[in-house]
């Protein structure tokens, strides 16, 4: 492909770009390319997929920028070519590119490179007020519990008005489809809320949705209410003339067999009327249809007339046929109606608590954006209000944009027109990558944007099938799956960039369940299992188990004996770091994983609930709930056995003999009292008795650190588990203390708000936010990803585990959405129970849909394969599933049982051992082992401490003007922070002393020369001292130093006096400095004067 | 050469020492006072010397005296509030957070001096102008909303703050009579720079601007050429190149990009640390990352080093707070068990007794548990009475507090008061006095209290508690009580203040600068159109504080998360300039190269900790008990083995002896969740009991037509689940579930009755010795017998499927309920009957059920005499019976699991 269009920054450009190719690197080269055109970095915006590459589009964007500004001029022009930067323009654009750097570092505003929500966020933050989002809103990323509450609140107010109409729908799905039935109902149909809006729009509040959406159903499906097609079937006169006719066409064919007359027969009871409709009409249903609602193969036998029973049953059964299906449609529509009600209800409810606590969730801002921008005054205003608008649009992942973000992106478009600046866009992506149909993203889009930009932006198209990551011999098994497969139309062959990389693939024989037949039984009798001396046999005979010892063993004889290229294109042993292990569902990760652990190989899972699931962080869990709920014995009982206080089955059965009654940590406290606790007993209870008091005070990341630290949880930990696993449980428990510093960080945290907090992640919905796998970093461990969380990984080994599995059956109780990739909104909308309940009505769109889903499903596969740079293996277990990823790619690699080819990687010992880590151990001062107090607390002032400080003040603020009316005296009294029921005796107090005989001409300015509060002078060593009131006179200067409350005698003040004297005799040389304290209160008389 | 000397000598040149009183110098902060103070002492060279007045605007511009009064912002947004509730313009909206951004946009307005124009329609076309937008309704509505506040604002007839500073300070300029000194480091803004104009007119004013004097200092040139800089492309290797000898930042500032969240407090540990070891007397460490620094903190305290903190935390994150707004949440949500939990779980309600609020919440949740109410306060307080007398006194208190709050509209000075004195019967005021942070919170309320007092506003609880939480987020609490040479600050504070050392906390692209604030209100063009400054001026205050840091401080660390969870996460850009061009001009880089490699070894450790290098020792022969271990098998004293034993707990032995040593000789129980919402356990107790019922009353359904029978299930049905229906929703999927399978079910039990059998008793009790001091005890769900007595059958109800049934029989003597029944009453036939979805059948083992019995009955004894002997109980489940154990976390397995079993086996001796 030709950089030079790709990367040319006038034009609007699609690219279609194959796995590996360097998306990437392109949309960010193309960055670079519109700075260097002198686009100011604010008129960019860059939307992908994830967070996470974003922010590592950010780096390599600032990476290239700093190696531009700081290389040599060399450098610089290649780094120009290798962007396609005419060699004519090179030396002109040097100047600009050594620039860029600094520009991109401080420009504001700055590029846009964010996600779709991350952008939608900042879209909202500008939404015109009248827009209907002004106030602080709130986006949440967890729904689980506002489903759950929504959930509640929705029950309880049908539960008030039993009678509703939603609440007699409710039953009546409850009747059809159960309670779990009708909860996933109603939930999916919340899930795809935003097309429900998007299909109602513009219809007015929630009744006139419904009204529209059944009365678009009741047109579609010829919907007549009071009409009974099966009555109107039977009553005809034309119907019942033809079955008589196919009963005696049966009877006076040739040799009519027996069979043949006895259907003949059967045709006819339903036709004497006695039955009612329903009944009569299925009796001659299964006459003619199987059960499974397929026609019965009614054969001529040999020498009768073929076409002429034929034509018999085709008259019967086309009315037949058109009468079912219209009972069917009369049927779908009922339970939509039902359905729909309940659905739109639950739905407001849901709104409605989001609305009251202003939260939004990721479903709410796309479609407030959508509506915000569809409306064309608020679109175009928002352009006014951007500090700088975009001039230049990259899209990246293009093929998992969903409609509705197309739809926003369209009026973005269509409102930077109308004011003028209509951007260039550059849009890259993969169709055949299209993995999200579940997050409602939808492939066919990628076309009919091409299309857009090709007609509106004279945009190039161009595409990319050379990628950079994978060897040849992965390439060959991609291009062997692929090439020539129907259903994958638009594929190209790809082919390798890295020519030499060596690479190896293999598809492992499927693991077949060993003989299912029952283990045969001894016939000389029972023999019953002694569960004492024999564990139950775990279900380990079966296939899938058998596949996952057969990969732990492979993965952990491949790591150190297989030799990989890195990164820099160097070789070395390979880590189990290096392995991708992918799998398409969760579902039965527990058996590969348990294998993972008995063969000793260490890995990383980004199952969900993961972290929670294990066994440390129900220890922690335990622990605290013990804190909160001293009396939870088994809480207790964990605790003791962690790794923390170690403790055994000795002390267990101690606690549990000891006292029948009472809990285990009242025995626990017994046992010490009787002194037969043993040493880890001990050590649990003096531990555990002070974080109980913690618990009541600290909040809770800081409460864990002290359990942490005081119970020295990482060494303990460290110490206990099996080395293998040491990385990942250490990981581990530093991760769940980030869970609670967040959760802290949060507002009105509490220990027991905190727990729940965690039993709701647990819980939470699998799909809620599936972007990311949580990647933490810990030692060389091998990971096992989803397909869709591999999206965008790559590995130098990738293990497909399970590759012969189908793919998930459509589980029913959904939504049926057809969304016209041109149209604004779908244009069906419906709900359905299962299978049966699709009904003929529907069918196109059913079919429609599975087609998509399998070819997502052959996308999931290309997406697997393309992970991997150098070895792909592939393992699977069950009977072939014709079509399956195993099969497909056994068959691309050629037949079975043939020779397998050499593996070039497998070099054995000659690899070069792997790098241990880089960071190189220091020495370390053994002070920074140890505690090093520092800093103290002041205690808390005493109410007398206090009332000499406010009197103090007073003192200060007075003698300027002891005449105060009430509202200055007041705000005295505010500035001073003096309670109002203190102020009145501080006020008298201070007015004795400013009258005190012996003071008075300290305090009436008639009486002296000057005086001064608070004066504040710098002594010859630099300390800043300042003295409570200075006062001169004509032969002498006096400072003045307030001591109220003194209990000491004055002359304990004499060296703080001292250091004030001295230094005021430095400033008033020629008059002798007397000083004194102003005593009140304590054992001194009030006012009266001390000279020190 | 020290700034501050070149201030000294500058004012000591125009005034003689020692006394400087007549001089006036304007602060940035008062933390300034103390090195400029010194430095005129060093530079004047006298003994003592008295000072200039030294003050800060605010703190000058308050010695004024105004003769109207100042109305609080408090009142101010609830006059806003006020204004937008009666306008409606926001449906929806939380108006009391648009009205504190309106508030900020008025202050700004009049801070700035903008006068507004007095008609809506020329205030919109002034806008559409500098929008350069046509004038479309959103923002003629734009333009109405803060016009028409505006000028409602200003028709108040008090002072709001930002006026009355304005006219303090134009007050001020004309009493000015000494001359004056400024500090500065940023931009002033309009009425300081006014005030300024003012006094220059009457005295001398000398303003320092650190920028400036950087720009001089050499040691900052090459500071000032990577801040200073405006966002145009430059060529850094020709500022380099500029920058020849200029002295390099090496040893003055390091960074360091840290591996995470945890790796970054721990860098900041560890250096703070070590300069603390060095014997530095100041560290600042300023704070961009407030997770961050929580972290650092607690680390920081297991060295027990105190953090003096001038960032202090909003009272919203504070538990103070928690319990207060867990009262309130519990009054709103009608006494959620949850709510309810939490407030008794809070150490400051019924603070005057912490032991009676301890078995509070102990009764409270056992109750909870037991009885499973979890609304309503009246619904507790019956139970209570009945159950938990001693529970009757708390709740009533919590009722009597409710009363105190008891009441729909009212203004919220009167809130305020009804939450005084619910506060106060719930004991937690009295809490809160112990607490400095308490203390601080209830002087808040009270000045909120006297705000408000005369406020008209009336609102609902629902909004006043809004307001509330509103007013917690905005309102900072400090401890100031501590005192130590760790400070926690924020970067305006550290303007023109030097300390030893300085750690900058969270310096990634993110935090430094925040995102500028762009809100809803405007653009830039229009904010210049206005007069307000632009949104970028913020960053640029941040910048200009960030070059005087680097140029008052000498050794300075900056971290960052340079990865966070697998995310790439961008160094500051600022500091990415500096560090660049540090690159280019010296060769060298900036990044910290030791710090890494320290962390793991500088860990404090607890007093009992195991010391490094244990770790191996105890792996080898676990002294301190916590070594690895192997799989547990407990061997039980004659003592502790139990006499009697349940089919189910006969069961659990057979999935996994350990299991049942817990359950069963342990006695450990999960504590009975608390279920709010009906699930297929209930359902099971009420099918069991319908079905009871149903034929206690029809034993022979024989004799009864279908018709009859239907009648009387259903109405059983309707009884049983009666009670259920009356308070759940949901009950009523359940009956229905239960009504579909009734046709089906009385199939089943005409077919069961044409084979012969008789019902004859529902829930019978069994007791059968096995041996000597072991009884097997249960009870039956049904047994029938056939009519000549040439038969019994015992029957199991279960709500689950045929297949789930099945596999549970599949292999003989796993499950052995069925076994233990037939064992009991020497029953010729034992079944499940499966009750699910819309079938009924019956399963029954395929080995013959008489010698299954047997067989059964034998083994257990056989084990009994075997435990008894000292056989131990072994931790082997199956993995997919540990995958639901709740004994999980007390087996351990999954720390044994990965042990090669050899190995485990040997330490499982060795451990003895
Ligand atoms: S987790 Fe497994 S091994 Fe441990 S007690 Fe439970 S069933 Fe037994």
């Amino acid at each position: 492909m030709d950089n030079h269009q790709a990367l040319d920054p006038t034009r609007s450009v699609v690219v279609e770009a194959c796995a590996g190719s360097g998306k990437t690197w392109l949309l960010v080269s193309r960055i670079l390319r519109l700075l260097l055109a002198g686009v100011p970095p604010g008129e960019i915006l860059a939307i992908t997929f994830t967070r996470k590459a974003a922010q590592e589009m950010q780096e390599r964007l600032r990476d290239w920028l700093h190696d531009l500004a700081t290389q040599d001029d060399e450098f610089v022009r290649e780094f120009l070519r290798q962007r396609a930067v005419d060699e004519a323009d090179i030396e002109r654009l040097m100047p600009r590119a050594r620039g860029l750097y600094q520009q991109f570092l401080l420009a504001r505003p700055g590029i846009t490179l964010s996600t779709f929500h991350g952008w939608f966020m900042q879209i909202l933050q500008r939404a015109p007020l009248n827009s209907g989002s002004a106030g602080g809103t709130q986006l949440v990323e967890q729904t689980a519990e506002l489903w759950t509450e929504a959930w509640q609140i929705f029950l309880d107010e049908l539960h008030a008005r039993p009678d509703s109409d939603t609440a007699r729908s409710m039953t009546t799905l409850f009747a059809e489809l159960g309670l779990s039935g009708t909860q996933t109902l109603l939930r999916n149909f919340a899930n795809k809320r935003s097309e429900w809006w998007a299909y109602s729009a513009g219809q007015g509040d929630a009744e006139a949705a419904l009204d529209y959406a059944l009365a678009n159903l009741r047109d579609e499906f010829a919907v007549q209410a009071d009409c009974d097609p099966l009555a109107q079937l039977l009553d005809s006169a034309h119907f019942t003339a033809a079955v008589r006719a196919l009963a005696a066409g049966l009877n006076g064919l040739l040799k009519a067999s027996a069979p043949q007359q006895k259907l003949a027969a059967n045709l006819l009871v339903p036709l004497d009327g006695t039955l009612p409709h329903a009944a009569a009409f299925k009796v001659l249903w299964e006459v003619l249809y199987t059960q499974k609602n397929t026609p019965r193969a009614i054969k001529a036998n040999k020498g009768q007339d073929e076409n002429a029973l034929a034509h018999w049953l085709e008259q019967v059964r086309g009315p037949m046929q058109a009468a079912y299906d219209a009972q069917q449609a009369q049927q779908i529509y009922h339970f939509n109606c039902h359905a729909l009600r309940c659905g739109a209800a639950l739905l407001a409810t849901y709104q409605a608590l989001k609305q009251r606590q202003q939260l939004l969730d990721f479903g709410d801002l796309e479609w407030r954006v959508c509506q915000l921008l569809n409306d064309s005054d608020h679109a175009e205003y928002l352009q006014y209000k951007l500090d700088s608008r975009y001039r230049h649009v990259l899209l990246d992942e293009f093929q998992d944009t969903n409609p509705l973000q197309w739809r926003i992106l369209q009026s973005w478009f269509a409102a930077s027109a109308a004011v003028e600046s209509m951007p260039v866009v550059f849009v890259v992506g993969d169709p055949k990558q299209s993995i999200y149909r579940f997050r409602r993203a939808d492939a066919r889009l990628f076309d009919v944007v091409r299309g857009f930009l090709q007609d509106q932006y004279h945009a190039v198209h161009l595409k990319k099938n050379e990628t950079r990551r994978n060897a040849p011999a992965v390439l060959e098994a991609v291009n062997g799956v692929f090439c020539d497969l129907p259903e994958f139309q638009g594929f190209e062959r790809h082919h390798a960039h890295q020519q030499a990389l060596p690479g190896y693939v293999e598809v492992l024989p499927l693991c077949d369940a060993p003989d299912t037949a029952e283990a045969p039984k001894q016939e000389s009798g029972l023999r019953l299992r002694n569960p004492l001396l024999e564990a139950c046999p775990d279900a380990e005979a079966g296939a899938r188990e058998q596949e996952a010892r057969e990969f732990a063993a492979r993965v952990a004889a491949l790591a150190g004996n297989w030799q990989v290229v890195d990164a820099k294109g160097v070789a070395r042993a390979a880590r189990y770091s290096d392995i991708m292990v992918l799998v398409r569902g969760r579902t039965h990760l527990r058996i590969y994983e348990h294998a993972l652990r008995q063969a000793a190989v260490p890995f990383l899972t980004s199952r969900r609930g993961g972290l929670l699931d294990t066994l440390e962080a129900s220890d922690i869990q335990s622990l605290l709930t013990f804190l909160i709920t001293p009396f939870a014995d088994l809480a207790l009982a964990q605790t003791l056995r962690t790794p923390l206080f170690g403790c055994d089955d000795e002390d267990l059965m101690r606690l549990a003999r000891d006292g029948e009654s009472g809990s285990w940590w009242l025995r626990l406290k017994q046992s010490l009292a009787e002194q037969t606790a043993s040493p880890a007993l001990l050590r649990a209870h003096r531990l555990l008795q002070g974080w109980l008091l913690l618990a009541d005070k600290l909040p809770v990341h800081d409460l864990l650190d002290r359990i942490y630290f005081e119970g020295d949880a990482q060494a303990r930990y460290a110490a206990a588990v099996p080395e293998v696993m040491r990385a990942t449980v250490l990981a581990n428990l530093q991760a769940f203390l980030e869970i609670a510093l967040n959760i802290d960080a949060g507002r009105y945290p509490s220990l027991p708000g905190f727990l729940r907090e965690l039993s709701e992640l647990r819980r939470a919905d699998d799909n809620e936010s599936p972007d990311e796998g949580r990647v933490i970093h810990a030692g060389d461990a091998l990971r096992i990803y989803t397909v869709h969380e591999a999206k965008g990984l790559e590995a130098p080994i990738v293990w497909m585990l399970d590759a012969n599995a189908k793919p998930p059956a459509d589980r029913g109780n959904d939504v049926l959405v057809d969304w016209p990739t041109d149209a604004a909104g779908p244009a069906h909308f419906s709900l359905y129970a299962d299978k049966e309940s699709r009904g003929a009505v529907r069918a196109q769109y059913f079919a429609q849909e599975e087609a998509l889903a399998r070819r997502e499903d052959l996308n999931l596969l290309y997406v697997a394969m393309t992970r991997a740079k150098q070895v792909l293996l592939v393992s699977g277990s069950g009977a072939p599933v014709e079509g399956g990823w195993h099969q497909r790619i056994a068959a691309a690699m050629g037949e079975a049982g043939a020779e397998l080819p050499a593996n070039p990687l497998a070099v054995g010992a000659s690899a070069s051992p792997a790098a241990a880590s880089t960071v190189a151990v220091a020495d370390v001062d053994a002070r920074l082992c140890a505690p090093l107090p520092t800093g103290s607390r002041r205690p808390v002032a005493s109410e007398a401490q206090r009332y000499g400080i406010w009197l103090h003040g007073l003192m200060e603020h007075l003698p300027a003007a002891p005449q105060l009316d009430d509202a200055q005296k007041d705000r005295l009294r505010r500035k001073l922070n003096i309670p109002t029921t203190q102020i009145d005796t501080l006020w008298q107090h201070a007015l004795d002393l400013l009258a005190a005989p012996e003071l008075r001409r300290f305090f009436d300015p008639s009486l002296h020369l000057a005086s001064a509060n608070e004066v504040a002078y710098v002594n010859g060593q630099g300390q800043l001292k300042r003295v409570d009131r200075l006062v001169e006179f004509d032969d002498e200067v006096w400072v003045l130093d307030y001591k109220t409350g003194a209990t000491t005698a004055p002359q304990a003040h004499k060296a703080q006096l001292d250091e004030y004297r001295t230094a005021m005799q430095a400033i008033y040389p020629g008059k002798p400095v007397r000083c004194g304290l102003i005593l009140s209160n304590g054992e001194w008389a009030n006012g009266k004067l001390a000279e020190v | 050469m020290n700034f501050y000397d070149q201030i000294a000598r500058h004012i000591l040149r125009c005034h003689a020492p020692p006394d400087l009183r007549g001089v006036t110098v304007l602060l940035p902060g008062y933390h300034a006072a103390q090195p400029l103070a010194q430095a005129l002492s060093r530079v004047s060279g006298v003994p003592a010397l008295l000072l200039p007045a030294m003050t800060t605007f605010s703190d000058w511009a308050q010695s004024i005296p105004l003769p109207t009064s100042v109305q609080s912002d408090t009142s101010r947004i609830t006059a806003l509030y006020q204004a937008l509730r009666g306008h409606d313009w926001f449906p929806g909206a939380d108006l009391w957070s648009l009205s504190r951004e309106l508030l900020a946009l008025m202050d700004e307005l009049t801070c700035h001096h903008v006068a507004l124009p007095a008609s809506a329609e020329a205030f919109a076309a002034q806008l559409a102008a500098a929008y350069q937008a046509r004038s479309g309704q959103a923002l003629q509505f734009e333009a109405r909303v803060v016009h028409e506040l505006w000028y409602a604002m200003a028709a108040q007839d008090d002072l709001d703050a930002t006026r009355a500073f304005q006219q303090r300070l134009a007050q001020l300029a004309q009493q000015v009579d000494a001359p004056l000194y400024v500090l500065q480091t940023c931009e002033l803004n309009a009425p300081e720079r006014r005030f300024l104009d003012a006094c220059r007119e009457r005295v001398a004013v000398t303003v320092f601007d650190l920028r400036v004097l950087a720009q001089d200092a050499p040691r900052c040139e090459l500071l000032v050429s990577a801040l200073q800089q405006d966002d145009h492309a430059a060529d850094l290797q020709m500022m380099a190149a500029r920058l020849g000898d200029a002295a390099p930042l090496h040893g003055r500032l390091r960074l360091f990009g840290a591996q995470g969240l945890e790796q970054e407090a721990r860098a900041a540990d560890v250096q703070i640390r070590r300069w603390l070891l060095e014997g530095r007397e100041s560290i600042a460490v300023v704070v961009h990352d407030r997770l961050v620094a929580r972290r650092l903190r607690a680390l920081l305290e297991r060295a027990q080093v105190q953090v003096q903190d001038e960032t202090g935390w909003t009272f919203a994150t504070l538990s103070v707070s928690t319990v207060l707004m867990r009262w309130l949440e519990a009054l709103q949500g009608d006494f959620y068990y949850q709510d309810v939990l939490d407030l008794f779980k809070s150490p400051l309600l019924f603070a005057e007794d912490a032991a009676m609020r301890r078995q509070a919440a102990y009764q409270f949740e056992q109750l909870v548990r037991k009885h499973g109410v979890v609304a309503h306060l009246q619904d507790y307080l019956t139970v209570a009475e009945r159950h938990a007398p001693e529970l009757v006194r708390p709740l009533a208190r919590l009722r009597q507090a409710k009363l105190a709050m008891a009441s729909k509209d009212r203004r919220l000075a009167d809130w305020l008061a009804a939450l005084d004195d619910s506060l106060e019967i719930l004991g937690i005021k009295q809490g809160w006095r112990q607490d400095a942070a308490g203390q601080q919170l209830m002087q808040l309320l009270a000045l909120w209290h006297e705000e408000l007092q005369s406020d008209p506003l009336t609102c609902s609880f629902a909004e006043w508690r809004r307001w509330l939480s509103q007013q917690l987020d905005l309102n900072t609490y400090r401890d100031v009580s501590v005192e130590s040479p760790v400070l926690f600050t924020h970067l305006p504070a550290t303007r023109w203040r030097s300390f030893d050392a300085v750690l900058l906390l969270g310096c990634d692209a993110r935090h430094l600068p925040a995102p500028a604030n762009a809100g809803q209100w405007f653009n830039d063009a229009v904010r210049a159109a206005l007069g307000l400054p632009l949104s970028g001026a913020a960053q640029r205050q941040v910048r200009d504080d960030l070059l005087a840091l680097l140029a008052m401080n000498d050794t300075v660390l900056a971290t960052w998360q340079a990865d966070q969870g697998g995310e790439p996460n961008l160094l500051s850009p600022y500091l990415e300039m500096v560090r660049a061009l540090h690159g280019l001009a010296f060769g060298a880089d900036l990044l910290d190269g030791e710090l890494a490699g320290m962390l793991a070894a500088a860990q404090v450790s607890p007093a009992d900790g195991l010391a490094d290098g244990l770790i191996e020792t105890v792996t080898d022969g676990g002294a301190a008990g916590i070594g690895q271990r192997a799989m547990p098998r407990p061997a039980l004293p004659a003592s502790m083995l139990p006499q009697r034993i349940s089919p189910s707990g006969y069961n659990s032995l057979m999935a996994c002896p350990y299991q049942y040593y817990a359950r069963h000789v342990l006695r450990l129980n999960e504590l009975d969740e608390v279920r709010e919402e009906l699930d297929k356990r209930d359902y099971g107790t009420w099918v069991h009991a319908v079905l009871q019922r149903f034929h206690a009353e029809i034993p022979l359904l024989q004799n009864c037509s279908d018709e009859q029978a239907l009648q009387v299930m259903r109405r059983i049905g309707d009884e049983v689940f009666a009670d259920a229906l009356a308070h759940d929703y949901l009950a009523q999927a359940w009956l229905l579930r239960w009504q579909a399978l009734i046709p089906a079910y009385l199939q089943w039990q005409r077919e069961h009755e044409q084979q012969g059998w008789r019902y004859q008793a529902a829930e019978q009790d069994f007791s059968l010795p096995v041996t000597d001091g072991l009884w097997l005890k249960g009870r039956m769900d049904r047994v029938d017998a056939q009519p000549d007595g040439a038969g019994l059958a015992v029957l199991d109800y279960k709500t689950q499927s045929v297949t789930a049934l099945k596999g549970r029989l599949k292999a003989p003597g796993e499950d052995v309920q069925l076994a233990c029944y037939a064992g009991a009453i020497g029953a010729d036939k034992s079944a499940f009957v499966s009750l699910d979805a819309d079938k009924v059948q019956a399963v029954e083992p395929v080995e013959d059920i008489a010698e299954l019995a047997r067989l059964n009955r034998e083994r257990l004894a056989t084990v009994f005499e075997q435990l008894r002997n000292g056989v131990p109980l072994p931790a082997h489940g199956a993995e997919k019976v540990c995958g639901y154990c709740e004994m999980r976390g007390v087996c351990r397995r999954g720390e044994w699991q990965a042990v090669p079993p050899e190995d485990g086996d040997m330490r499982g001796v060795k451990h003895g």
